[in-house]
């Protein structure tokens, strides 16, 4: 036989060795990083149920994994602990995989300037999942190089700050050779920079107590996020609207990707599933808004102690992010005239079936919703908490301006100072069901864990973490009383996810105490 | 002075004539053979001895005396070292074997009416460990030969029909079976080549032993017309223990009452309500099965020829799933000219399978579909969950699923070889053959919208898929035999070329305008999705190997036999700079009864001492594993991106076994006792394996969305060291009653003994996704597979239980406290040992729990024959295996939002000491029934009760009565008035009964996954079969 006889490659796929020739390679391989299987598992099976059920903001009684969240007894071999792992493990293998091959195999022909973009781009992403990696469960592994998994497939843990600070080296990274602008739905220097406040002011908490952190990295977090806030051009969506609808339309497909996005996860519609945004399928209160009304699987019921947060005027992002029996959704289910809710449900993100979007393709499992894991309200909030840093009240000028930048697009009235519990409180509100709240109590353990756990404690208490039912008549909303979760006290280990039992019983390592990595 | 001989060779077994016989007048070289109707006439003088002989058959010696009529009734041979066994590229008598091959004629298999040949091999062949995989009709086997030596691919054999590789038999799923196309009837015998120095001639392919299957074909003489038929019915043999529904309302209403929600109304009064579902006994049924062969055979000295048809329908136990198979071969065999020879074998297979049960997963709904749901509503509609207060589970009607979803796989396969043989020189003759497998298959499936009760509806849903799989092989090859007095050679040496290509394309719709127009058009075009060629559906696409072999074997006065053989192969399936490996072996055999020194003795037919040593190499893995293939994907930013498919490893190369095995054949008594044993030790290097990374590699072998696929790598060194034992006897041989036995015994010893990545804490761990944990964990100086968890130690049901038995701690190592609030360990949870006595429970109290690996497996067969009658018994068996019993996790746990086994109304039932006293006190609480093995009724699970545990790891020992058959054959004074040749008629029952302690359906669980052997997944189980049929053979 010829020579060649032995020689098979693939003919459906391309080889990594010979791919990287142009530029715009460059772009169809870090494309594939914002969205599509490798995001599937943290953006369906962890974001929200990490980020709000854990936080006590939305619950759902018939899923034990769920529960497990809600009543803050996660074990080891929680299904949702484990897919966040994975999901996020998932983004990074991808995100080494195309630095390493940018960095290996590109061709010299493609400028430096490109290279470095595109490496820019895979760090972004990158960072952001370390980033939350380092959130969830403190010390990880981290890996830059997922081949060298094969000779040496057993790692450690690193320790926390460690992660941090690798993290903030991509994100500086990311922010030096990202471009100002970009394809819409591309990361930009703006991107890496508020990402970088944000991370400089989790970081400005570590290993701190008393409620005091590290000046220096607020500082460095005012310093990125201020910069985003005052340099980068960007303002919030339709921010001077003066019906107030800002909020509510920037969560409708139809603006997916605006300039206040500085991060979303670019979904697709008709892949099917493992492959798009499924939140809707399983979180939506009822089947009936839904593609080929399937789903609504575990209908996410808001807290009491969400709904109290809203003040009298807050109509607008209340309704953006929850439902209330009585509330009419125009935009869900147009065939039959709209939806009215019937109950006490999640909005945010539920966005119809494939008709109302006018996407034919989109089926159960694939919505065509960009889900923001960065926007630019959470900057200016970074930048506010920030600067109130280490002062128990502030009324700094930028601040203040920020923060009711946020406030008025909504149009809610202004506040002329601003302590912690006010910023924790407009952030629970303004981000609700975007996966922020338990970051923003996790921060908050870091530098004041006492009172972060009283905190904790103090939503039970109130049974604040309990559903609720709306009567529209009376516009009054009650309590449910009938299944009071009946949990033990919160402690500062509740703050820490345990590590998915199979990978401690893979790699006995990682229950050994965590090692530098630098 | 001669005279004239005259007379009829026949067979003694069954008078039926034998053509070709050859009659020969001893030390004169003068001979005829018997025509097609068995007569002869040879001119011979009186006194001369007259030897009368055929293949297969007893010498016999006659000395003449004067002219006249001289009828011969020649003897079948008894004993098995005559018969003719199938080598590598060859055939040999049994007695002139190195190699350690054991053999299996037709008959023998067809006794357990098989639906494909493989599942027949159980028990029958020593060394051959055979699990059924799934019972669904033609579904699919594993078979291991010697022990688990790779661990990668599919660790199948390599089957070789009729000189036609098949090609290595990836993981159908718990489906179909790529060799259900062979109908067992058409089978000769099969030849199982288990040591190097039987397989080294295949080379790569064979690492896993080699199953050569050769199908039968015409022999000269008058036409041969057999009919075999048979028809039955075959029903589940075991249920497993499901609530009804008045155990289901009464459990749910104690839970309601501890969880504070879920209550339901319509329970209110469960003695009111009646027994529900029973969803398997609506899904399992008594299913039909009926086969027709006809076989037409005969020839003359130049051209023989063999056509057989036959029909085979089968239905699944299961609603929603049947076979059927549609057969014809011909074989042909021509001596063109002196020396030229030609022939063919082919097969053209048609099979159309419903395989809906296994595809919709009708059987593990059926036990997860809980009884208050009906099979059908008054109005005839089909029922569904209505619970109008808890929540809706998407567990839809399974009974209605099999009925109105259809996915139907059509398979029309042609393989056969065609072959030419010249013969330069009476020594030296050269064989040419194309062989082909030509396999195409369609998959046709429509899923109608439906709704059942509350449960989700769905839109209608149509998929149409098509693939072609084209495996080609060239191979051409010398022989060479040449007697030097007492000095015997025989010689080969060859080179094949073997290509494996592939098509496949398959479309999407959904929403067609009715249920009834089901065709892939009907369907709304905007919905489309399309496919095809994609590489990672079928692993071992588009990939190629070379070879080059040769093999000596030199014998010496028929008592010392030496073989030696040598094999080159390149793979496409490494880098090129590890494109190539050899492989060779030897082997030494000595006929000690060939020594002057046995000679003597008398009662010793043959002992045969056989010795072989080799190196046999593997490649066994997908094709481009050793480059990062970049997949297209969707991309609202570029309309496509590039998505990185696998973890490369540019490293991987070919994994090597060294192999030495040392056996005895032997025979007494004139063939009534015969024994063959074997032991061997192979070791293992450089694994082969898609390597089960720690998921932050971003990694998973098998199924993740998101994931890569892991890399291939060598990985480590395994163990296999065991005996195979095999004794034959006939007990009793009198005139009108025999009765023979034959026993086989198989012990593997499989041990790892090296694991290269990873340091001390290397290991090959595999994921339950049912417990979301590890269950499973191969770690050095352990056999492969084996189970890995906590052991369990009771449940905690008295104040000391919390004071001598360790929790299990939070992620900074604090114990959780004893507690009845969420968050707590209470009353009713499971204890664990605390192995490594730290005072808490965490992953450094796991250990192994026993490993998958039977200890024996064995087989005992006992033929009855009395007159006309013959009776079958065969037994098959297995000891010290462990089963993972995944399928009763979910149903045993008091949690669950599903089904129940009825063991879970024993759940841990709490009680107060003081009926006044508080029931957070932990003194003031115990539980009334310790010894339960179910957690209590809480909702919350902070002790992870479901964590993997020796609870889950079941004994998988089993005797099963395999077969029971029981036949009658006419005589054929009474057939003699009708034209037909004889009869026999039987009764058949499979599966008769099965002694284990296994909880589950049906102990016997194969996987294709040494990671993952021994897992109850749920799969199809096997039924019990009741037949009755008739072979019968016409004039």
């Amino acid at each position: 036989c010829k020579k060649s006889f032995l020689d098979r490659p693939s003919n459906s796929q391309i080889s990594s060795n010979n791919f990287y020739k142009s530029t715009s390679d460059l772009r169809l391989a870090t494309a594939s990083l914002y969205g599509g299987s490798e995001w599937w598992q943290f953006n369906n099976e962890a974001w929200l149920q990490i980020g709000d059920v854990l936080s006590g903001t939305g619950s759902f009684q018939y899923n034990p994994d769920l529960v497990q969240l809600f009543t803050r007894t996660i074990t080891a071999q929680n299904g949702i602990v484990t897919n966040g792992w994975v999901g996020l493990y998932n983004v990074i293998g991808q995100c080494n995989g195309v630095i390493n091959a940018i960095q290996q195999t590109a061709s010299s022909s493609i400028s430096a300037k490109d290279k470095n973009a595109a490496i820019g781009e895979a760090k972004f992403i990158r960072a952001v999942a370390y980033y939350h990696l380092a959130v969830y469960w403190g010390a990880v592994p981290i890996i830059e190089d997922n081949s060298k998994l094969i000779k040496n497939p057993l790692l450690n843990r690193n320790i926390v700050s460690d992660v941090y600070k690798f993290v903030a080296n991509d994100l500086t990274y990311a922010a030096n050779n990202l471009p100002k602008t970009d394809d819409k739905g591309r990361v930009t220097t703006w991107s890496a920079q508020g990402m970088l406040g944000k991370v400089y002011l989790t970081m400005a908490g570590l290993g701190q107590s008393g409620g005091q952190r590290d000046q220096k990295l607020l500082d460095s977090a005012i310093k990125y996020a201020g910069n985003v806030c005052k340099n980068s051009g960007l303002q919030l969506f339709e921010q001077n609207d003066p019906n107030h609808q800002g909020y509510y339309d920037l969560f409708r497909p139809v603006n997916n990707d605006s300039p206040e996005s500085l991060f979303s996860l670019q979904w697709v519609g008709g892949v099917g599933y493992g492959n798009g945004n499924d939140l809707q399928l399983y979180f939506s209160p009822t089947p009936a808004i839904l593609p080929e009304k399937e789903g609504g699987w575990e209908p996410l019921a808001p807290t009491y102690d969400l709904y109290q947060m809203y003040s009298a005027k807050d109509t607008v992002r209340r309704k953006a992010t929850i439902m209330l029996n009585g509330d009419l959704y125009p935009e869900l289910d147009q065939a039959d005239g709209g939806y009215k809710a019937t109950a006490t449900g999640l909005k945010k993100h539920i966005i119809g079936n494939e008709k109302d979007n006018n996407a034919p393709t989109m089926d159960p499992w694939s919505s065509i919703e960009h889900t923001m894991i960065l926007r630019l309200a959470d900057v200016y909030l970074v930048y506010a908490e920030a600067i109130l840093g280490n002062n128990t009240t502030t009324a700094d000028g930028d601040a203040i301006k920020y923060f009711n930048l946020v406030r008025s697009r909504a149009g809610v009235d202004p506040v002329l100072t601003l302590s912690a519990t006010t910023l924790r409180t407009e952030r629970r509100v303004e981000l609700a069901f975007e996966g922020q709240y338990w970051i923003d109590l996790v921060r908050y353990s870091y530098y004041d864990p006492a009172n972060a756990v009283k905190f904790l404690n103090d939503q039970d208490v109130n049974h604040g973490r309990i559903s609720f039912t709306y009567d529209p008549t009376t516009k009054t909303a009650t309590r449910d009383t009938t299944a009071t979760p009946l949990t033990l006290p919160a402690t500062i280990s509740s703050f820490t996810l345990p590590i998915p039992s199979s990978e401690v019983t893979t790699d006995p390592k990682l229950a050994q105490p965590p090692v530098p990595y630098y | 002075q001669t005279v004239a001989i005259t007379g009829k060779v026949t067979s003694s077994d069954n008078s039926e004539p034998i053509p070709g016989a050859n009659i020969k007048i001893k030390g004169s070289g003068t001979g005829v053979a018997s025509a097609l109707d068995g007569t002869y006439k040879i001119m011979a003088k009186p006194g001369d001895i007259l030897e009368f002989s055929f293949l297969g058959y007893e010498h016999q010696i006659i000395t003449i005396k004067q002219a006249g009529t001289i009828n011969v009734r020649l003897n079948p041979t008894s004993s098995d070292l005559n018969e003719v066994v199938v080598v590598g590229y060859g055939k040999r008598a049994r007695k002139d074997l190195t190699g350690s091959i054991s053999s299996i004629k037709g008959d023998d298999l067809r006794q357990t009416q098989p639906t494909t040949f493989d599942q027949a091999l159980q028990g029958k062949v020593p060394g051959v460990i055979v699990q059924q995989i799934s019972g669904q009709p033609g579904g699919g086997v594993s078979i291991q030969i010697n022990g688990v030596s790779s661990i990668t691919g599919s660790n199948s054999p390599l089957y070789v029909i009729d000189g036609v590789i098949i090609p290595p038999v990836g993981d159908p799923g718990t489906g179909s079976n790529p060799l259900n196309t062979i109908n067992p009837a058409e089978i000769e015998s099969i030849d199982v080549l288990k040591d190097a120095s039987a397989t080294a001639i295949y080379g790569s392919q064979a690492n896993n032993g080699v199953v050569v299957i050769t199908t039968k074909r015409g022999k000269a003489g008058a036409p041969h017309i057999t009919y075999d038929f048979y028809s039955g019915f075959q029903e589940i043999s075991k249920r497993l223990p499901a609530m009804n529904l008045q155990q289901f309302a009464t459990f749910i209403n104690a839970r309601a009452v501890v969880w504070g929600f879920d209550s339901r109304a319509d329970f209110a009064a469960p003695q009111y309500l009646g027994l529900g579902t029973d969803w398997q006994n609506a899904l399992f049924r008594r299913a039909p099965e009926n086969n027709h062969t006809i076989t037409v055979s005969g020839g003359d000295e130049k051209t023989q020829y063999l056509l057989s048809t036959s029909y085979f329908d089968q239905e699944g136990i299961a609603l929603g799933s049947d076979f059927k198979r549609y057969s014809v071969r011909l074989n042909l065999d021509n001596q063109t000219t002196k020396w030229l020879r030609i022939g063919t074998s082919l097969q053209l297979a048609h099979i159309n399978e419903n395989v809906n049960s296994t595809s919709s997963s009708v059987i593990n709904t059926a036990l997860s579909i809980t009884p208050d749901v009906p099979v059908t509503n008054s109005d005839g509609s089909y029922g569904g969950v209505t619970d109008p207060s808890g929540v809706v589970q998407p567990v839809a009607n399974p009974v209605a699923l099999a009925q109105i979803v259809k996915d139907l796989k059509t398979r029309n396969q042609v393989f056969g070889n065609v072959y030419a043989e010249i013969k330069f020189t009476k020594d030296l003759s050269l064989r040419n053959e194309l062989s082909g497998n030509f396999d195409f298959t369609t998959e046709d499936q429509f899923s109608p919208s439906y709704t059942f009760g509350k449960s989700t509806p769905s839109p209608s849903f149509v998929s149409a898929a098509a693939a072609q799989n084209f495996y080609t092989v060239i191979r051409n090859f010398l022989t060479y035999n040449h007697n030097f007095n007492k000095l015997h050679i025989d010689a080969l040496a060859g080179h094949e070329s073997q290509e494996n290509t592939f098509q496949n394309v398959s479309g999407t719709r959904r929403n067609s305008p009715s249920n009834d127009v089901q065709g892939l058009n009907s369907g709304d075009a905007t919905t489309a999705t399309n496919s095809g060629d994609n590489s990672q559906s079928n692993p071992t696409g588009g990939s190629a190997l070379e070879s080059w072999f040769g093999r000596v074997n030199v014998s010496w006065d028929d008592r010392y036999t030496l073989t030696g053989n040598i094999r080159r192969d390149g793979s496409s399936n490494f880098p090129s700079y590890n494109h190539w490996v050899t492989t060779y072996s030897g082997g030494f055999a000595w006929k000690i009864n060939h020594e002057d020194f046995l000679k003597s003795v008398k009662g010793i037919d043959e002992l045969n001492l056989r010795l072989g040593y080799g190196l046999t190499n593997n490649q066994a893995i997908p094709g481009n594993t050793f480059v990062t293939q970049l997949a297209t994907v969707s991309s609202s930013l570029s309309g496509t991106a590039q998505f990185q498919n696998n973890l490369p490893n540019p490293d991987v190369k070919w994994e090597s076994t060294n192999d030495y095995n040392a056996g005895i054949d032997a025979s007494f008594l004139n063939g009534r006792l015969g024994f063959t044993v074997d032991v061997y030790d192979r070791e293992t290097h450089g694994l082969l394996l898609q390597v089960p990374l720690p998921e932050y590699s971003g990694t998973v072998a098998g199924y993740g969305p998101g994931s890569m696929q892991a890399p291939y790598a060598n990985v480590g060194s395994l163990s296999n060291k065991g005996f195979d034992f095999q004794i034959n006897s006939t007990n009793i041989k009198s005139q009108n009653f025999s009765w023979k036995t034959s026993l086989t015994l198989s012990r593997n010893i499989n041990k790892v003994t090296s694991l290269g990545a990873g340091g001390d804490d290397a290991n090959l761990s595999e994921k339950s996704y049912v417990i979301n944990d590890i269950i499973e964990k191969t770690v050095v100086g352990q056999p492969i597979g084996e189970f890995y968890g906590y052991v369990f130690d009771g449940i905690f049901s008295k104040p000391s239980d919390f004071k001598t038995h360790a929790l299990p701690a939070d992620p900074n190592g604090n114990p959780y406290p004893v507690s009845q609030a969420g968050g707590g360990i209470w009353y009713g949870d499971r204890m664990f040992k605390d192995l490594n006595g730290d005072g808490i429970i965490d992953s450094r109290d796991e250990t192994a729990l026993g490993s998958p690996i039977p200890k024996f497996q064995y087989g005992i067969n006992n033929t009855f024959n009395y007159k006309n009658f013959d009776l079958n018994i065969f037994f098959s068996g297995s000891y010290g295996n462990k089963v993972f019993n995944q399928v009763a996790v979910p149903e045993n746990d008091p949690q669950n939002h599903a089904a129940f086994f009825t063991s879970v109304l024993n759940y841990a039932k709490l009680a107060l000491v003081n009926p006044n006293g508080s029931a957070s006190d932990v003194n003031n609480v115990y539980v009334t029934n310790p010894n339960t093995t179910i957690v209590g009724l809480r909702n919350d699970n902070t002790n992870d009760n479901n964590r993997p545990n020796s609870l889950m790891i079941e004994d998988g020992s089993f005797l099963r009565c395999k077969n029971i058959t029981l036949g009658y054959t006419f005589s054929p004074k009474l057939l003699s008035k009708i034209s037909v040749n004889s009869v026999r008629v039987f009764a058949t029952v499979t599966n008769v009964f099965v002694i284990t302690k296994y909880k589950g359906m049906d102990p016997e669980i194969g996987s294709w996954n040494p990671l993952q052997s021994g897992w109850d997944q749920g799969y199809y189980p096997q039924p019990k079969v009741f037949t009755m049929g008739a072979n019968i053979a016409l004039k």
